[in-house]
């Protein structure tokens, strides 16, 4: 059993070189696992993982939760390798190939339980300790928390009472712990979680997972600013005018059947009362921020580069009272179009989602002003980025899916090609696509063919699957690997994870000081409310067209 | 709801909106080949055409291979039938290959939107989904109904379009039209909030590029003297349905000229007639219908004095690649300029990249709408 460590900051000074990124044997336990996070992305990202050969020789994975659906009635194992196969055919980057399924669902495992009985643990512990007979593990544990927040302390808390967890200095085997996103809902209760973490863990075995830092362009974004010499000497207030981050969603909070138009599946539950500050902003956005923004790390070390990121949150500037009221809107969208189709309004959807649950609609949620819109606008007040502004958007039942980072140059002098102010060259852009086309382009000016000086827009472009072939790993296959592997690079330690709630909470107190009735709307398939424009144009700038 | 048959060009392949990516990409396999060239869709912008006639949109998709071979982009071809029937937004997809001698190096992309009725309204919500990031966006209004009157469909289509094309030939009501579409020209090109620019372009103008030319070349005068010092008349002859075009013409000359309008009538399906105040005294302007031959101007006929003598300086086709302007009256060698090609597919293609604001149109449809006024007044 390991001694509690609260104090982070500790071993964030610990420097590790580079792991050589060989996953270790060991039992990976989805806490959740009959659940949706686990059917659609970890179990396929495992399977995936299994298929591409990577997985340690020696290696299982114990689902462990309550189904759905309650207790399921046969046999458990049987139940989830169901599952899993199931969420393998549907969501799988690679098809189920029944010669892999057969191998890999050998080693797939289901303790049924609940987080807060432990005698589940018990049972979780014993099956372990025999799988790791069977299999040969010697005792090594990643345990994944796909659970809700809430829910966090009580797992980690049964897990170290039935003396699961290792001493990180234990040389033998290893526990490891990852915990999903979001962790905790403000500031406070962020750092409740990580006491209630950091109580059983140690900051070294533990993986604060945003999955968006897996994706292969967010991890290029490294390799583009500091393995090319052309970007880096343009990387920052001198020449560049201003970033925009946008993450996209077609979606929004409920999936419909396309024949019957009913609920089949609903994040209401989740979503309503999180809002996309919290959801998207104060997690994603902000790490994909980190890592576009960051000073060059002296080493790829995990703690040298967290170092850094680290130092773009504590560089931000707080927003006081009056720059909320400025510099951030929020939006809800209301009825739209979408791929042609008539779809309600988010307040319609809650209802309706909670109707479809069986759940009494809080009443809070009655007229509900979560946000599925915002839009703000942040400085970095280093050195680097003095005066340049990050416009940050993110939204739900926009019309397409899209997230990208894009870095904007300043414009060349009005002389020359630019002489006309009314209709100035369109400034040179470098797009970094983190989905659904992962790559990259660069807009530039070009000369059309012809006798006469006509400029126009062109574009240049690198797409991974275009460029590369075959189709980029999951970013969950990668997390997941790293974990195995011991590498925490692309994972978020506690003080990062608490310096983006530092940023964002005065937001969050400053909209629950000065309560709205209604948020400004925006139909769905559109591009966000009116008043998002206003954040940016008075500024000379836009939008950018997606 | 009843249906009106989805609209889907030969060669398309009908798709569920959300998967036009998806069948795009399709289409798109077969075509890479094993060379080592990669083969990727050519696009120098998006181009959003919107038509509101079946007939206007098979024509007009067998003129986008052309289009594309001047201007590549990725076409939305949308048509939005007015009407009682209602059908739902229906989409189709087609990838063509571009020949470059004997391979293909690139290939050219068109998304085919139908909706008819209400939904017509909510097209250009499937336009924002299929629009390409970073590119310019080019709206061409193939509808006869001039933009001035289009109303919030355009307005939506366009709301981040940095150029939209228009076409006055054929345009009903000119008279109407021609008044209103300089205040709406006004109103859509200024610069927008943010720096953002757009433009308005009327293809009659680009038609009438080498009109404009030869005309401005022969009344200059160290060519023709004091020809249009000495003007008593300027008669346009059109063909049908390109009164606009001889109204932007006579516009544009006057302006230049320095004429100011005093009064004007109309003899409908004949001729509409204006007196200008020239600074040499007054001048007749006459815009003649001819019943029938090519929708364009057919001649132009400056009529002045030159010692006590009347004589005309005539401008017309020679043939379909030349004009040419004599003189009437007094012995001269004519003049000739050669006009390339003028098909719609190139007047659109060339006008597509060619987005620089001009003043002179700018100018030329602020008179065309004085001269509306006066018809009206």
């Amino acid at each position: 059993m390991t001694s509690a460590r609260t104090d982070a900051s500790a071993d964030a000074r610990i420097i590790e070189p580079p792991t050589t990124l060989l996953p270790q044997p060991c039992q990976l336990v989805i806490f959740g696992g009959p659940g949706d996070l686990s059917w659609r992305k970890l179990l396929p990202a495992v399977y995936n993982l299994d298929v591409d050969g990577v997985l340690p020789s020696h290696f299982t994975v114990v689902a462990f939760g309550v189904p759905a659906e309650g207790e399921s009635g046969g046999d458990p194992d049987e139940y989830i390798r169901e599952r899993a196969r199931s969420g393998i055919a549907r969501f799988s980057r690679q098809p189920l190939d029944e010669a892999h399924w057969e191998s890999f669902a050998r080693g797939l495992f289901f303790v049924q339980g609940s987080f807060n009985d432990m005698r589940a643990y018990e049972q979780l512990k014993a099956r372990l300790d025999s799988l790791d007979h069977q299999f040969g593990i010697p005792g090594s544990r990643v345990f994944y928390l796909a659970v809700p927040p809430s829910l966090v302390g009580q797992c980690v808390e049964h897990l170290q009472a039935a003396g699961m967890i290792r001493d990180p200095a234990d040389t033998t085997a290893f526990t490891r712990v990852i915990v999903e996103k979001p962790i905790g809902r403000d500031l406070i209760s962020a750092r409740e979680v990580n006491r209630e973490v950091g109580a059983a863990f140690a900051e070294s075995q533990t993986y604060r997972i945003d999955h968006y830092l897996g994706k292969e362009t967010v991890q290029n974004l490294l390799v583009l600013r500091f393995a090319n010499s052309i970007f880096e000497p343009l990387w920052n207030a001198k020449c560049i005018d201003h970033v925009q981050i946008t993450v996209a969603e077609e979606e929004g909070l409920a999936q419909y059947d396309p024949a019957t138009g009913e609920i089949i599946a609903t994040r209401a539950g989740y979503y309503e009362g999180i809002g996309a500050l919290r959801d998207m902003v104060q997690n994603h956005m902000l790490q994909v921020l980190c890592v576009m923004a960051m000073e060059p790390p002296w080493s790829l070390a995990p703690e040298v580069v967290r170092d850094a990121k680290v130092g773009v949150l504590n560089c931000l500037r707080p927003f006081s009272a009056a720059d909320v009221d400025r510099n951030v809107v929020r939006g809800q969208y209301i009825e739209g179009d979408m791929y042609g189709q008539r779809v309600p309004g988010y307040r319609k959807e809650v209802r309706q989602s909670f109707e479809a649950m069986g759940r009494e609609l809080p009443r809070a949620s009655v007229h509900s002003t979560t946000e599925t819109f915002m839009a703000l606008k942040l400085f970095i007040d280093n050195w680097r980025w003095a005066g340049v502004p990050f416009y940050l958007r993110t939204g739900k039942r926009l019309p397409k899916r899209v997230s990208e980072v894009a870095i904007q140059f300043k414009d060349v002098p009005q002389i020359l090609f630019n002489t006309n102010p009314e209709m100035q060259l369109e400034p040179t852009v470098l797009s970094v696509r983190v989905q659904p086309e992962e790559g990259l382009s660069m807009r530039i000016a070009s000369k059309l063919p012809g006798p006469k000086i006509r400029i126009y827009p062109v574009k240049m472009e690198f797409n991974y699957a275009s460029s590369f072939g075959g189709s980029s790993p999951e970013a969950y296959e990668r997390l997941i690997l790293d974990v195995m592997a011991g590498d925490a690079t692309l994972f978020m330690r506690r003080d990062q994870v608490e310096a983006a709630w530092q940023f964002v909470t005065p937001i969050l107190d400053r909209w629950e000081q000065n309560a709205v009735r209604d948020l400004p709307e925006y139909q769905c398939g559109t591009w966000g409310p009116v008043e998002a424009n206003r954040l940016i144009e008075p500024d000379g700038r836009f939008w950018r067209n997606l | 709801m009843t249906g009106s048959a989805a609209f889907a060009p030969s060669g398309s392949v009908s798709i569920p909106l959300r998967e036009v990516e998806a069948e795009l990409a399709r289409q798109m396999q077969p075509l890479r080949g094993t060379g080592e060239r990669p083969v990727q869709f050519a696009r120098m912008s998006n181009l959003v055409i919107f038509c509101d006639q079946r007939e206007q949109a098979e024509r007009i998709s067998t003129e986008v291979p052309s289009v594309v071979s001047i201007h590549p982009a990725r076409v939305l071809l949308l048509l939005g039938e007015a009407g009682p029937d209602e059908a739902p937004v229906t989409a189709a997809a087609l990838v063509r290959p571009r020949q470059n001698g004997h391979t293909v190096d690139s290939c050219s992309e068109m998304i085919v939107l139908h909706a008819a009725g209400a939904t017509v309204a909510t097209l250009p919500f499937a336009v924002r989904a299929l629009l390409v990031g970073d590119l310019p966006i080019n709206v061409w209004w193939a509808s006869n109904q001039p933009p001035a009157f289009a109303g919030a469909l355009l307005f939506d289509l366009a709301e981040s379009a940095q150029q939209i094309v228009y076409d006055s030939r054929g345009w009903l009501e000119p008279t109407r039209a021609v008044a209103a579409t300089a205040h709406w020209y006004e109103r859509f090109a200024k610069t927008l909030p943010g720096g953002r620019w757009r433009v308005a372009s009327d293809l009659n103008w680009r038609r009438l590029k080498f009109w404009r030319r030869l005309l401005a070349q022969t009344l200059d005068p160290t060519i023709a003297g004091d020809a249009s010092a000495t003007a008593t008349e300027l008669v346009l002859e059109h063909g049908p349905h390109a009164v606009v075009q001889a109204w932007e013409l006579a516009s544009w000359l006057t302006r230049r000229l320095g004429w100011k309008v005093r009064a004007g009538g109309v003899e409908p399906g004949v001729e509409i007639r204006w007196m200008f105040d020239a600074p040499h005294g007054p001048v007749v302007v006459r815009i003649k219908r001819l019943s029938e031959g090519a929708s364009e101007v057919r001649e132009v006929r400056v009529r002045y004095r030159v010692d006590a003598q009347v004589a005309s300086l005539v401008f017309r086709p020679v043939d379909t690649t030349r004009l040419e302007a004599t003189t009437e009256g007094i012995e001269t060698a004519p003049l000739t300029i050669s006009v390339q090609p003028q098909s719609l597919a190139e007047l659109v293609g060339r006008q597509l990249s060619d987005r620089e604001r001009d003043p002179v149109f700018t100018e030329s449809i602020a008179t065309a709408q004085v001269l509306a006024q006066s018809l009206t007044a």
